[in-house]
Parts: C-alpha cells; sequence; structure tokens
C-alpha cells in the first residue's frame, strides 16, 4: 500500500512537473509571437487604376524605442501606432495618392531563439491597399535599403508631375554617433546622414521632394536642415523638444481640397500652424514648428556652416558621458549666429513652455544649435 | 521533487517577467502619471502641493539611496545627475525657490502635466534600464 502510494505521489510529481513546464512554453510562446498580421502580397502587380496619381507619400515611422505618452484624458498612447494608424487613414482617403508606409519596430522572438522581421511596409495605391509585408530592417549601419527598394519597386511610373511628400517620425535623429538610437540594438547607428542618403535613394527619378515634414526633437538646426534641403524644397521641423502627439496631419486627409492649386509651400504652413494649435492646445512644454524654405535660407546656411561643423567635430570628440552635459540652444543666443539673414525663409511658430527656466522666453529664431 | 518544481516554477516565472518589464523608463512616466491624477483629483491646494513635493522629495531620496550603493556607471551618473537636476528645479519651481516664479494654485494642475510631459520628452537614454528598474522600486519602497 505504501508502495501504491508512493508511486502515486512519484508520478503526481511528474505531472505536475510537465504541467509546470508545459504552461511556462505555452505562456512563451503566446508572448513571444508577434500579434502583428502575417506576411501578406496583397497584390504584387497591380491593375493600374484609372484615377491618377497626383501624390507620391512615403512615411517612415520609427517605433523602436520609449515611444509612450498620455494624452489629456489620461490614455496610455505608443505614439508610433498612432501615427501609422493616422498614415493608414491618409492613405484610404486620398484616391489621388501613392502611399508608403514604413513602420519600424522592436525586435521580437519567436521561442527566445528565433528573431521576427522587425519592419512592416503597406503600400496603398488610389486609397486601396496593395501590398503589406513585413521586411528586416537593415542590422548593422542604417543604410533603409529596404525602404528604398520597396519604393522603386512599387512606385507608379506616370509621365504627371507628382506632389512629393516625405514624412519620418521619431526620436531626436543625432548629427553623429548613432549608435542606441534603436533599442533593439544597441550597436546599431542611425544619424542624420543615413536619413539624406535615405532621401537621396527615393529621389533618384525626381530632382527635390517637395515638402519634408521631420517628426522629431531637436530637428531644426543647420546641419539637420542643411542635409535634408538638399532633397527638399520645403522642410517643416521642430528646433525644439516635440512632443511625441507629433504634428497635426489632419489637412493630409484632403489634399484635393487642401493641396488643390499645388501650393506646396502655403500647405506646409497650414500643417505647421494647425499642430502648432494642437500642440499648444495640449502640452505645457515647449512647442515650436517651423518652415523652412529651403531655397531663401540658403544665405543664413552659408555663413554659419562652418561654425556649426566645427562645433559638431568638437563634440564628436567628447565621452558619452561629457556629450551627456552639453545642451542645447536657440541660436539667436550665440553671437556668431547673430546675422541679418536668421529670420529669411522661416516661418516660426513658437511658444515657451508655460513652466521652468524659459518660461518668460518670448521669440525664437527657428535655428537650434549647441550651447558649446 | 517538490523543490525541483518549486525551483524550475520560479526560474521560468523570472524569465517570463523580464520582458513585462522592459521599458524602466515607462516605469517612470505612469509614476509621475499617477502623481499627475492624483494631484487632479484633489480639491484643496494645499493637498496638492504636498503630493507633488512629496513625490520630487522621494524620487531624489531615491536617486541618492542608488548612488549611495556605489554600483552605479559613470554613464548612468550622468543620467541620474539630469534627473536630480530636473527633479530640484520642479521643487524649487513649486516652492517659487532659486529665481523660479512660484507655481499658483490655480496652476498646479497645468504643473504635474507639465513634469508628466518634460519626463515623456526626456531622452534619458543614459540611464540603463537596471538602474531605472531599481528607482522605480527605491521610489515605492521608500516611505
Amino acid at each position: 500500500m505504501q508502495i501504491l502510494h508512493n508511486r502515486f505521489v512519484k508520478n503526481r510529481n511528474y505531472v505536475l512537473l510537465f504541467v509546470s513546464i508545459g504552461f511556462a512554453m505555452l505562456t512563451l510562446i503566446l508572448s513571444s509571437c508577434s500579434a502583428n498580421i502575417p506576411v501578406q502580397q496583397v497584390s504584387q502587380n497591380p491593375v493600374d487604376s484609372l484615377l491618377e496619381i497626383k501624390y507620391s507619400i512615403i512615411f517612415i515611422i520609427h517605433g523602436n524605442g520609449d515611444y509612450l505618452y498620455f494624452d489629456n484624458s489620461g490614455n496610455q498612447i505608443e505614439a508610433d501606432e498612432v501615427t501609422l494608424t493616422e498614415a493608414i487613414r491618409i492613405a484610404l482617403q486620398n484616391p489621388y495618392a501613392e502611399v508608403f508606409i514604413f513602420h519600424q519596430k522592436p525586435t521580437q522572438h519567436f521561442l527566445f531563439f528565433f528573431s521576427l522581421k522587425d519592419g512592416e511596409f503597406y503600400y496603398y495605391r488610389n486609397g486601396k491597399l496593395i501590398a503589406n509585408e513585413l521586411y528586416w530592417r537593415d542590422q548593422e549601419k542604417s543604410n533603409l535599403d529596404f525602404e528604398v527598394a520597396a519604393y522603386h519597386r512599387y512606385r507608379k511610373v506616370t509621365p504627371n508631375k507628382l506632389i512629393n511628400i516625405f514624412l519620418y517620425f521619431g526620436h531626436e535623429i543625432p548629427e553623429f554617433g548613432g549608435a542606441g538610437y534603436d533599442e533593439s540594438y544597441s550597436e546599431r547607428t542611425f544619424t542624420i546622414d543615413d536619413l539624406a542618403n535615405e532621401l537621396k535613394g527615393f529621389t533618384s527619378d525626381f530632382s527635390k521632394f517637395d515638402l519634408t515634414i521631420l517628426g522629431s526633437c531637436f530637428g531644426g538646426t543647420p546641419y539637420t536642415i542643411n542635409k535634408l534641403g538638399s532633397y527638399s524644397n520645403t522642410i517643416i521641423a521642430s528646433p525644439e523638444n516635440l512632443h511625441l502627439s507629433y504634428f497635426d496631419l489632419h489637412s493630409f486627409e484632403q489634399l484635393d481640397i487642401n493641396l488643390k492649386d499645388s501650393d506646396v509651400h502655403s500647405f506646409a504652413n497650414k500643417i505647421a500652424r494647425e499642430s502648432f494649435e494642437k500642440l499648444t492646445k495640449n502640452v505645457q512644454t515647449e512647442v515650436s514648428v517651423v518652415v523652412y524654405d529651403v531655397e531663401k535660407i540658403q544665405p543664413f546656411i552659408n555663413c554659419v556652416y562652418d561654425n556649426y561643423n566645427s562645433t559638431l567635430i568638437s563634440l564628436k570628440g567628447m565621452t558619452q558621458e561629457n556629450l551627456a552635459t552639453i545642451e542645447h540652444c536657440d541660436c539667436a543666443d550665440i553671437p556668431a549666429y547673430q546675422i541679418s539673414t536668421i529670420n529669411n525663409g522661416v516661418n516660426i511658430f513658437y511658444r515657451p513652455a508655460r513652466f521652468g527656466r524659459s518660461k518668460n522666453k518670448l521669440n525664437h529664431s527657428g535655428w537650434k544649435c549647441w550651447k558649446y | 521533487m517538490k523543490s525541483i518544481i518549486a525551483f524550475v516554477s520560479i526560474l521560468l516565472m523570472f524569465v517570463l517577467v523580464i520582458p513585462a518589464n522592459a521599458g524602466g523608463k515607462e516605469e517612470l512616466q505612469k509614476h509621475f502619471k499617477n502623481i499627475a491624477n492624483k494631484v487632479k483629483a484633489t480639491e484643496n491646494a494645499t493637498e496638492k502641493r504636498e503630493i507633488l513635493n512629496e513625490s520630487f522629495q522621494k524620487m531624489s531620496k531615491a536617486l541618492n539611496t542608488l548612488e549611495s550603493t556605489g554600483m552605479i556607471s559613470d554613464k548612468d551618473q550622468v543620467g541620474i545627475d539630469g534627473l536630480k537636476a530636473t527633479m530640484q528645479e520642479n521643487q524649487d519651481e513649486l516652492a517659487g525657490k532659486n529665481g523660479f516664479e512660484r507655481v499658483s494654485d490655480n496652476q498646479l494642475n497645468n504643473f504635474s502635466d507639465y513634469v508628466v510631459q518634460n519626463m515623456e520628452q526626456a531622452e534619458m537614454i543614459t540611464i540603463s534600464l537596471v538602474s531605472l528598474l531599481l528607482i522605480i522600486i527605491l521610489v515605492v519602497l521608500l516611505v
């Protein structure tokens, strides 16, 4: 009887062990699986629509980092997911547009060892989803090869002059170094030069983007704007911190009305003004949205570029610890930048933070520098 | 056998819990959001001030405690110094010290939002995940 009891106890222990491991494995599988939709090629060779294409829009949405914020109702928001939803809405509501959306996501693993693809691409044309696929992002230096290749693979070739628009959403893009931009790849680097190279890849068939929107913190520096300006006629960026609720893209939903006369510069000013209104209504921190007319800002850039570049060279030689103590400042606070052309070609929407040391700052030059 | 089961289960639990916590900064943001919610739920301005002041003090204390362990890397130290400076500035502004204009009673709700949004914008990539989690644990433990 005792033997039977011992066997029963022993068997019960084994059962418990297997149930425990089984439960843990199941949890592991469920937690490591991606909740994303599976890979799907909606159509490799879409039948050409009768509707002409007037607008070509590219979204790059970086989501491999901390993008959490709370809205005014206290809801927890992931900035990249909200931006993706908005980009898809824009794609669906514009029958005369083609829209490329690249969502750069964190690395996820299946059973700890098997990496899952960390990018998702959507291509919409005439308001319809044409392609949707998961892809591998560059694992080392960020050349953004897939993004550029996918754009050239799918884009509509047309003799019409298109309005080309590029939008980037993410954290501040470093002007040098760039390691650690992606939370999943500490060694991987991404800099503004990499983004500029990507723009070069996109624009190989046309001269420049009509409009580039840089939805990141500290985008309005002479170096960054000059780099992006090589491939864009008009740029919207924030020279200060930009809250993760980003810009207001509502006007993109009806391009046929808002860009009816093809006046991109006026459209850019409308987007900037609406973004400013949205941000000032919702955040207590500093708000700065600036429209840069690339042609008109050239005299200023030409005067200050060497100075700014030499600051960057000095900063490159610093350790990460020392670098973290160097702050940004309004370029107008530095004598070398106080030149007559500083306000040329910039349309500035600025409101200081409601609290903090700079709450009484009334104006901003629209340009961000390093306090070094 | 029971001890093996317990060991395996605990080990697996730890392994599974790590990914769930993979975001120290998020926890910090949630902490300040909870403080803001408490401030807004309170009618009395004096109490609002107390909630905010106590949260800044608690955070500063947690950062000091973490520093005193001597386990902080140079890289983390820079981030912790930055966070401490921010807490001090918040405290000074709340009380109207060190050149700051005192936050008025009717602005305390907005000030609590400002603290949260400032944290959302801050790029505290210089603080490691482990240190951020330790800060949160210390804030919870320190009464």
